[in-house]
Formats: structure tokens, sequence, C-alpha cells
């Protein structure tokens, strides 16, 4: 454990008097002036200790980083005025989802809040969907003490959540033949002390074997079989909507602006659509969680957003290799920047990426060429027939970490009705099935203590999902079509996607009627010509369905104007 | 001297027209044609148009239409406030009228499209 | 289950010529289209200039696609409109064609295939155009989808990237309906579309064009906002410190079409790396047997009547085939041409006149292009320009060349003055 005060000498020696470090609270304060964002994160990691509870809260002034004012919804109304659920849950990304979904095996007034216009929004839908080994995490973090049970309950989830997943595997390759013997001790060690159990060590042939199109450079592998795949988004969507079918609300474009605290209770939350009376509030903010321990008075730890952007290959490439790849290079340097993996997405496009970069901004998801060269350079070491060629898009996230790079969840320190689960990260998608189960029984363990809390017999924790016709039978896809025509009317012609699932995803559960809701529930437009030939068809059968002009459907936000109206 | 490119053909020549008034004479047009539009570019030059016009069809909102015979330049925009005026809420034919004789210019405005024939009224 | 002695894919102006042709040839014909008219993308090309070539009147789009359907409505060929190939399979000597429809799913087995299957249009990322992604940024055949089949304006203050046809014509079209076109933005030196697009589309509206400029990021998070150009130098690399940001609301892109050949490639097909369509022989037949192809899916044309020409030879030929060996000659084209279709001369079939079309790869003045078969000049022809927007055509009788199977067919363009 780092005393403060040898903190204090670090960083008076690296930043001369312009910061420092106090203990508050079982927090460290690290406040001063900087002049850029990665002194920032320099002194602030300097206070940080990995896997602590003793957080680190950032109040340093940076000269560079320009505060800018959150996005907020345009939409004003007073539809929530007064309403007083029992939990309320902020966040619609995979952990507030995945505990509305958990919490609705209670009988409870749930309302969900997100202040974008879809879920999986942010970080949540701007993700490789990996569903992660555990390999690369130790022991005594919250995020080691999650993945395992988290992953082992994939395969069941996501058949009750009617989503694809699979476990293709993982391979993180070497290129130095001479480590072999020191990274197999490595792996028992993970093995016996971690419980990464199938963890194993695999031979040059054996990887060429079942990755024939990776560098013939590799001299060995680790394997990880139970490595997998998810579409992150269409999970996050899956949990929603179930949550929703059991009783649980979720209210888009809703934003929380504040909230009034007494005698270390938050008694309202205030939002763009009027002011909410929760007994129980859970913070599942992302990139905003510490703002919102900070309206609730609980602010105990800070987030440094850290932006990836991966690329998306046409499914052509996707036969170049079917499972997880990483290259592991021996390098001194110990930073967060990396140049992530290669991924056969459930959809069978390839993923490339994401590198990392520390950003003060937390919802600027623009990309940059840099961010695609520096990933592409690394990972065509991998496989060195990957192309730029075969992009078909790029998307950047932004991760949500604390300094101590481990996961936050826990009741509130100074608040008594709130619990945090923040500071999710990777390996978050593949925790939060795991991870919602714990916050559920917290949330209903506190609200116990003031009101009877019975079990939701009528749960039901099957979800039905869109039919994926393109991956059905003949005979299965006439019947369906047999039963709606629309089935057989194909509108997206590089993902097969038919009027009739479109028009499903428009009657789904949570109804988005945005071009970009229906993309990320049936996937037109996800293909190579990205909708430039569907865009204006599924545009017009959001028209219709809604009987609304096309001018008043938008891409996603209420801003977000496809067109100006009849010529 | 005046250098124009022929818009008559995808071939688009260049056209070198020398001389005022009546007395022109071109030169690197391949055909006739450039000629007639070099000589009509330089004196009254005339284009067409091609657009929409609204109809009354739900899955059909827009009925492409042309006029029938080029107009004076200068008249385009004159002749498009024209068009948007119109709202076609009857099947028509290709070629088949849909503005007669606009702006008494001696030119229709006509349907370049069939496709009304085929198609659901509202309702 | 239905039998066929030629199914076209396709009922775009190349799939209509090539289902009319097939018929012709007394081949029991079905044409697949998967929209709900005949047509392809001409029905939303309002603009006129088609069909000079071939009916020596400028046709608007709708016009010279309707010429097609109504020919075709006199022949006996079976149309499915609706319908979409989910699957092609080499089965008994011809294909499984399987069809997903409002009726169902249905297998047909066809002698022949027809590929007329289009192309699609490059999109931002595949440009490497960064920052956010709002609503505003169209290609431009979506652009004129909104505008020409669903009478939506997409745009009121507008940036066009790439100064291909579709592009300039978009330009006008926007400015006829009240928008302002800010500019055209190239990231070559010179235009990519037709000289007169640029006079009748750009110079009559007073819309400027910037050459060796591109958009490199736009900015807005909901619609468009602005676009940031920079110059590029002669690799088309962005030159930093020339970046200039535009107030637009909406980012039009034409930055080139690539022809649509998944299906084809299903079946091994193989494809030209220089048009991206199947590489083929006089005949237009693929590398595969009983596979042809024709129009933008076989190399993107600039002039329809081109594309018509193709799919009637397509359809013709697919009608006639009755298999037997074939005997390919590489055609090799020299290093000024973009590319030379077809590729192979087929010396069993390809004795007679065979059409050839080319680009050059870059503007070229006064050149002379030579046909040499083993070294030998055989065949030259001058030209005061070749540009490589504008396709050129030949028609050749190589019977009298002497082709045999080891032959050296070459084309090349000289240019006067350099040997």
């Amino acid at each position: 454990m780092k005393r403060i005060d040898q903190i204090n000498r670090k960083l008076q020696k690296r930043f001369g008097g312009a910061v420092r470090c106090e203990e508050r609270d079982g927090c460290r304060f690290v406040s001063g002036t900087l002049d850029t964002w990665q002194q920032v994160i320099e002194a602030c990691d300097t206070a940080a200790e990995k896997y602590s509870k003793t957080h680190v809260v950032n109040d340093i002034r940076c000269q560079e980083a320009k505060p800018s004012a959150l996005r907020l919804p345009s939409l004003r109304d007073q539809a929530l005025e007064g309403d007083a659920p029992d939990v309320l849950i902020i966040g619609g990304g995979i952990s507030g989802v995945s505990i509305a979904r958990e919490l609705s095996k209670w009988k409870l007034n749930i309302l969900l809040v997100d202040k974008e216009a879809d879920l999986a929004l942010q970080a949540s839908g701007r993700n490789d969907g990996e569903v992660h080994p555990g390999i690369d995490l130790g022991k005594g973090s919250l995020k080691h003490y999650y993945i395992r049970r988290a992953n082992a309950m994939y395969g069941r989830i996501c058949e009750e959540l009617d989503v694809p997943f699979k476990r293709v595997g993982q391979y993180v390759c070497f290129d130095k033949g001479y480590l072999k013997p020191l990274v197999g001790l490595y792996c028992l060690w993970r093995k016996y002390h971690d419980g990464i159990e199938d963890t194993k060590l695999i031979s040059e042939q054996e990887l060429r074997m079942r990755e024939p199109n990776f560098s013939e450079h590799f001299r060995f592998a680790i394997s990880n079989p139970s490595s997998g795949c998810v579409c992150p988004y269409g999970l996050t969507i899956a949990y929603a909507e179930n949550a929703v079918t059991n009783g649980a609300r979720v209210s888009l474009n809703t934003a929380v602006t504040a909230m009034q605290v007494k005698n270390g209770k938050i008694i309202s939350v205030t939002t763009n659509r009027g002011t909410l009376y929760p007994k129980l509030v859970i913070n599942a903010a992302g990139v905003f969680a510490d703002d919102i321990a900070a309206m609730a008075q609980d602010r105990f730890f800070s987030i440094h957003p850290r932006r990836g952007t991966n690329s998306i290959l046409d499914t052509k490439a996707g036969v170049l290799m079917h499972s997880i790849a990483s290259i592991k290079e021996l390098t001194l340097k110990k930073t967060h920047s990396k140049g992530g993996g290669i991924l056969h997405t459930v959809h069978d496009n390839l993923l490339v990426g994401p590198d990392a970069v520390e950003t003060w901004e937390k919802e600027n998801t623009a990309t940059r060429k840099e961010s695609i060269d520096t990933v592409f350079d690394k990972q065509t070491k991998t496989m060195p027939k990957l192309s730029r060629r075969d992009i078909i898009t790029y998307f950047t996230g932004v991760r949500a970490p604390t300094f101590e790079e481990d996961f936050i969840i826990e009741k509130g320190r100074h608040t008594a009705n709130i619990i945090h689960c923040a500071g999710i990260q990777s390996p978050g998608l593949t925790t939060a099935p795991a991870v919602a189960l714990d916050i559920a029984q917290m949330a209903v363990g506190l609200l116990k203590q003031e009101m009877p809390v019975e079990k939701n017999d009528a749960f039901d924790p099957h979800r039905r999902g869109v039919p994926v016709l393109r991956e059905m039978s003949d005979e299965q896809r006439a019947q369906l079509i047999r039963k709606n025509p629309d089935y057989g009317v194909i509108v997206c012609r590089c993902e097969e996607i038919s009027k009739g699932e479109i028009l499903d995803a428009l009657r789904s559960p949570i109804c988005v009627p945005t071009v970009d809701g229906v993309k990320k529930r049936v996937r037109p437009g996800m293909g190579r010509c990205q909708g430039g030939f569907c865009s204006p068809l599924v545009t017009k059968i959001i028209a219709d369905e809604f009987g609304i002009p096309i001018s008043e459907v938008r891409k996603s936000s209420a801003e977000s104007v496809i067109t100006y109206g009849k010529i | 001297m005046t250098e124009l490119t022929c818009i008559v053909c995808p071939r688009g020549c260049s056209l070198r027209v020398d001389g005022e008034g009546e007395n022109i004479s071109v030169t690197g047009n391949a055909c006739k044609r450039g000629e007639a539009f070099a000589v009509s570019e330089m004196l009254h030059p005339m284009r067409t148009i091609c657009t929409t016009v609204r109809t009354s069809f739900p899955d059909a909102p827009v009925l492409p239409v042309r006029v029938s015979a080029e107009i004076p330049k200068e008249r385009i925009f004159d002749v498009m406030r024209e068009i948007k005026k119109v709202t076609v809420t009857k099947p028509v034919a290709r070629g088949e009228t849909v503005i007669e004789n606009v702006l008494g210019l001696s030119v229709d405005v006509i349907s370049e499209s069939d496709m009304l024939l085929h198609e659901k009224q509202e309702g | 289950m239905r039998n066929y002695d030629v199914t076209v894919i396709g009922g775009g102006p190349a799939g209509l010529a090539a289902a009319i042709s097939a018929c012709r040839n007394g081949a029991k014909t079905l044409l697949i289209e998967r929209e709900a008219r005949l047509g392809g993308i001409l029905k939303q090309c309002i603009h006129d200039g088609f069909g000079l070539v071939r009916f020596g009147e400028k046709l608007s789009g709708p016009e010279y696609a309707e010429r097609f359907i109504d020919e075709l409505q006199r022949t006996d060929c079976e149309t499915r409109l609706l319908t979409f190939v989910t699957r092609l399979q080499r089965k008994n000597s011809g294909f499984d064609v399987t069809l997903v429809s409002r009726d169902g799913v249905e297998t047909v087995h066809s002698k022949t295939l027809v590929l007329a299957t289009g192309c699609r249009e490059r999109t931002a990322k595949q440009v490497s155009i960064h920052g956010t992604r709002p609503a505003g940024v169209f290609t431009a055949g979506t652009a004129q989808h909104f505008t020409n089949l669903l009478g939506e304006l997409p745009a009121k203050k507008c940036v066009i990237l790439g100064s291909g046809d579709i592009g300039l014509i978009m330009a006008r079209r926007l400015t006829l309906e009240g928008a302002e076109v800010i500019g055209v933005y190239e990231a070559k030196s010179t235009p990519s579309g037709l000289t007169r697009n640029i006079h009748q589309c750009l110079h009559d509206y007073h819309i400027p064009l910037y050459l060796s400029h591109t958009v490199t990021r736009v900015f807005g998070v909901d619609r468009l906002e602005q676009v940031e150009i920079s110059k590029v130098d002669e690799t088309m690399t962005p030159i930093p410190g020339t970046e200039q940001i535009l107030d637009c609301d909406a980012l039009i892109l034409s930055v080139g079409l690539i022809p649509e050949n998944e299906l084809a490639e299903t079946l091994g097909v193989s494809l030209s790396p220089a048009t991206r369509g199947p590489i083929c022989d006089g005949q237009l037949m693929s590398s595969e047997e009983g596979i042809f192809s024709c129009g933008n899916a076989l190399h993107v044309n600039d002039l329809v009547d081109y594309v018509s020409e193709s799919g009637e030879l397509a359809g013709k030929n697919a009608a006639l085939y009755r298999g037997g060996k074939r005997e390919w000659v590489d055609i090799h084209a020299g290093k000024a041409l973009a590319y030379c279709v077809p590729q192979k001369l087929n010396r069993k079939a390809d004795n007679h006149e065979t059409v050839l079309y080319f680009r050059s790869r870059e503007v070229l003045n006064d050149c002379r292009l030579t046909l040499t078969v083993d070294g030998k000049e055989v065949f030259a022809k001058k030209y005061r320009f070749l540009r490589p927007p504008e396709m050129e055509r030949l028609t050749l009788d190589f019977s009298s060349y002497g082709i045999e199977k080891d032959t050296k067919i070459q084309l090349e363009i000289e240019v006067k003055g350099n040997d």
C-alpha cells in the first residue's frame, strides 16, 4: 500500500508543487492545476493503487481539458412527474438492463432511464462483444471475482434471451519460441491459482491447423476455449425487453440532471421529463457514473474516459479466421494503449481493434484515422491477410474505468439509498450477468428494510427475439412467410433482412422507431453497402407504420433529421 | 473566341466558336449537332428540365416529368415553380401531358413514366 | 421443380436486355427482380441523356427503361418481382436457384445464369472519412432515391464529394429543388464524370468544382453541421495545414461504384481486380461454365446504351449455350489502359466480331491504340483524346488474326511523341 507522503513526494518530484494528494473519507483526492490531460492521468495513476477500494478522486484542473456540457435530449415534458418507483436505474447499457431484468424477478416498480434515444448507445453498443475468459485478470479484483462465474452463465442467459452467442475460443499468440516454458508456467499458475480452468498452451502446428491464416511467425499460443462472442447491443436490448415484459419500465431520452439529498438519502431525482421520487437509485451510468455519484453526494471515485476504435470488416473477410486472437509482444512500456485484437463476430464479420487512448471527453465518439492505422499496423502482425480494403465501417466507444482499474459494485458510502455499478469497462459485458445477480440481491436487501418485497411468480425468463430468416432452413422460412408474407420481401440485400423482420422490430417491447433503432435490432444497413440501398426503404416503412411523414423519421435522436420535407 | 463543351451527346466535344452574332464559325465538333448547339448556345441557350411532380398516390409520391422540348435556359426556375404547383391525382401514361403549354412557352410538361398506371389510389 | 434455359438475375437495364435477347433466341427465360418495379437504378435517374447511341434520342432513365419493359412484355419471358435470390448452387449440368418472395421459398433449375446484379456505391467509410456519424451523409444514389422516388429533400446546403456522374446530376437536381450546393470536391486532379455533365450540371448553375480536394472529417452529432476539406497531393493524400471547415447540412458522396458480385463469388466466379467484375470472354461467359455477366456487374459503365448492349450479348449467348470446351487466350491490357473487357478470347467461339470495351488510366491526348498479335501490329486506331471517365468501344474481328492457343494478344496505347 502506497503511503500518502510517498505519493506526495512523487508528485512533488514530477510536477513541482502543481498537484497534491490528500486522503479523506477513505479516498485520495488529487488536486491542483496541470496543463495536459496526460499529466492528469499520470498524477492520478501515481496516487492510485490497482484494484484498491481506496479510490482516487480527480480534482485537478486541467488547462487542456475544456469541459463540454453534457449532451441532453431536447425533449422536455412532464411524463414522469411525480413517479415514485421502488428502484430507479440510471443507464441503459448492459449493466443497467441486466440489473433491471434480475430485479424484475421481484414484485417491484422498476424504472430504467437513459438519456439517449436508444439503449446501448454508449460503451455497450461500442465494444467488440467478446465474452472474456479472464486470462489477464488478477485475483483480488472484482473483475476476477465475477469473470468465471459470468462466463459460465453465458450459454444459458443467451438461450433464455434468444440472442446469438458462440464460444469461438481465444488465442493469445507468441512469436518468440523461447518464451514457451515461461508462458506454460504462467498458464498453470492462472489455472490453479486463479481458476481459469480451461487455459492451455497449444503448439505452432495446432494453431496453424485451427487458424491457418494467422502469421507464420507464431511459435505457440495460449488457448482459451471458454472465450466467446455475442452481439453486445443485441444482448443489451434483449435483457431490457425481457425486463419490460416482466413489468419493468424503460424511459429513453430521459436524463438525470440533479438530485435532492437530505440526511444521507436521495429524496428526489430531477430529469427532463419530470421529478422522480425513487426509494432506491442504481447508478449504472457508465462514463457518467462519477457525475451521478456526485449528484447523490456520494462522490468517492473518478472515471477517466478511455477511447477505443474498432473497424468492422466485410463478411468476405470473415472467412479468414473464426475465433478471437491477439498478439503478445514483449514491451517494457506499462501503458494501457493497445491495439486490441481480431474477432470473428456472431454475424460473421471481422472486428479489428480497439485501441486505447485517454481522453477527457466522455461523449466524443468521433473516429480518427490514427486509430485505424494503429490497430491495423498491430493486427496485420497477427494475420497478414487482414486488409483495410475490407473495412465497411468503424466506430469509437469510450470506456469508463476508475484509476484503480476495477469495478465498483457497492452501496453508497455516504448516501444510503444508492447502489453503484461503476467503473465498468472490459470485461464488463462478460461480467454483467453475474454482477446483475449480486446488485439485484443487494437492492432487494435494502428495499426489504422499508417495504415487503415478494417474488414475482409471473416472471418469465424467456424472451423471443425477432426471427432471423436468413439463418433458417428453406422449410422454416417458407412456413413463416406463409404466416406473414412480409417475411418474403427482402429490404436489405446485404444482410438479407425482410420487411417482416423490420416491422417486428417496430412492434417489439421497446420500440425505437428510428433508422438506427431498426438497424440495431434487425440489422438492415449493417452490411457492405451501409444502408445505401435500404435506408430510404426503411425510412418509408417507419413512416408508413406510424402514419407520419418521411421527414419526421429520424436517424436516431430527435435532432437527427434525415429529410427536410417534400420537394 | 469562345470555348464551349457540347452537351448534345456524351462525347462532350470541346467547341471553339469564332465570330459574333449571326456570323460565327464553329470548330472542334464531331458532328452537325455540335455546330447547331454552338450557334444556339451563343444566341439563345436552351435547356431541358427533368424533375418530378407530386402525386396523390401513397406508394408513388412523385412522378418523373420533363419538358417536351427545350426551353430558354433563363426560364428554368420559372418552369420549376409552375411544376411545383401541380399534384397529379390520376394515372397518366408515359408521354402524356401533365401541364400544357407551360408559361406559354409552347412546350408541355409530360410524364416520363407509366408507373402510375400500376399504382393503387389512396383509400 | 420448374426448369428454365436462362435465368437472369436483376431487372435493371442489363437484365432487361439480357432477358429480351434470351427470349428472342428461343430460350425459356426467367427474370428475377428484387424490387417491386423493373428498371433498376434507371427508375430514379429522371434526367435525360440516355439512349443516344441506341435510339438516337435523349431519353430519361424511366423512359429508356420502359422501352425495354414494353419490349419484354411482348416476349414470353417469365418475370418475378419482389423476389430475391438467396442461394445459387451448381446442380445437374445447370444451377439451382433459390428464391424468396411473398409466395415463400422456391428453388428452380436453370441451364445457364446471366448475372445482371448491377453495382453499389462506395461509402464514406470506404474513402476514409472520419469524425462523427450524423444524419445527412448520403451516397449520391441514396440522396437520389429520397429525392426522385420519395419526393423528399435530403439537403438544404450541401457539399458533394466526388465528381462522378451521379454526383454531378445530383448537384443540379438539388439546385433545381432549391438546395444550395456549396461545391463539388474531387480528390483526383481530373473530373470523374462526363465533360458534358460538368458543363450542364455545374457550370450552368454556377456550382464550383474543386479538383485535388477531399473531405477528411465530418462534424455534428445529430445532423451534419460541418465538413473539413483538405487539399490532396498527387497520391491523393491530404496535405496537412490545408484544412478548411465548411458549414453544411449534407455531404453527398459520388466516390465510385463497385460491381455487386457476391452471388457470383459463391459459385467460384473469378473476378478481375481491375474491374471488380467477372473475368469473361467475348461471349461474356465468366470463368465458370454457363454463367454470364453483363452491365455494371461486369464493369462500371458510363452509358446505359453499352449496358444494354452487353446484356443483349450475354442473354443471347446464354440462350445459345450448349456447353463444349472453351479455349481461353488472354487479351493483355497495357499499362496505359485501366482495363479491357473482355479479358479473354475464347478461340472456339470469339472468332467473328468481338466487342471490346476499354478505358485509359489517365487523360491522354493525341494517342493511338494498337492491337498486337505475337508482336505484330494487326490493328490501330487514333484518338484525339482518351479520358478515364469515358469508356471506349471497339469491334474487332479476331478470326483474321490467326489466334492460336499460345498467341500473345496485347492492347496498348501509344501517346504521340512518346514511343
